[in-house]
């Protein structure tokens, strides 16, 4: 399970049958320290995030069970929940970036 | 499963059913060169069911172990849990174990 920002979503017409219908979100990893991670995961949303919210993203079997519809579909990540908030490494962490507090970050780090 | 130090907690309202009362631990893992390029690797968030503190050193584990751990192997909305809170470590040739134990 991993912490990330949605950063926005994609729509495909051809795709697996068994995602018909499902929500697909664009999430990037949260990194400590509040760093821009490199990477980008695609997950399904069964519980209707929105861009910039917080959100955990869980793979495989847990992924499968979220989204409700047995175990044999065309996909391994989905969102499990919506943050309300985390601490992490003395940074308060926000539903948002927005909201996000760094007591501890050194001047100029992008926030 | 791998090694990692406790960082932070996560807190949310709108969850999936069963991670209700579950304890929900940042886990940052450890890796042979220290800490530092560790930042770059984004931090797991783990089912806790042994109430590990923060700064310990813990063991997590993936899929079906992560299942068990919290007493059964049905449909959990978690992959990841903490199955052991380390108290020790001795790995002569890394650091690691010492830099995160010297942080407690």
């Amino acid at each position: 399970m991993l912490l990330g920002t949605v950063v926005g979503q994609v729509w495909a017409t051809r795709k697996e049958a068994t995602l018909t219908g499902l929500r697909l979100l664009v999430i990037q990893p949260y990194l400590k320290g509040g760093g821009d991670s490199a990477e980008t995961i695609v997950a399904v949303d069964p519980i209707g995030a929105d861009v910039g919210e917080r959100v955990l993203v869980v793979y495989g079997r847990a992924a499968r069970h979220a989204i409700g519809r047995g175990h044999d579909i065309g996909f391994q990540s989905a969102i499990v929940a919506v943050v309300d908030g985390a601490e992490i490494a003395g940074d308060s962490v926000g539903q948002t970036a927005e909201t996000d507090r760094r007591p501890g970050a050194k001047p100029g780090r992008k926030t | 499963m791998f090694l990692g130090k406790v960082i932070g907690e996560v807190w949310a309202t709108r969850k999936m059913k069963d991670l209700e009362g579950k304890r929900l631990l940042v886990v940052q893992p450890l890796d042979t060169a220290g800490e530092r390029p560790a930042d770059m690797v984004k931090p797991v968030v783990a089912a806790d069911p042994l109430g590990a503190d923060l700064d310990e050193v813990v063991v997590v584990a993936f899929g079906k172990a992560a299942r068990v751990a919290f007493g059964g192997d049905g449909d959990y909305a978690f992959e990841a849990a903490i199955v052991g809170i380390v108290d020790r470590g001795h790995v002569p040739s890394q650091d690691w174990f010492t830099a995160a134990e010297g942080a407690r």
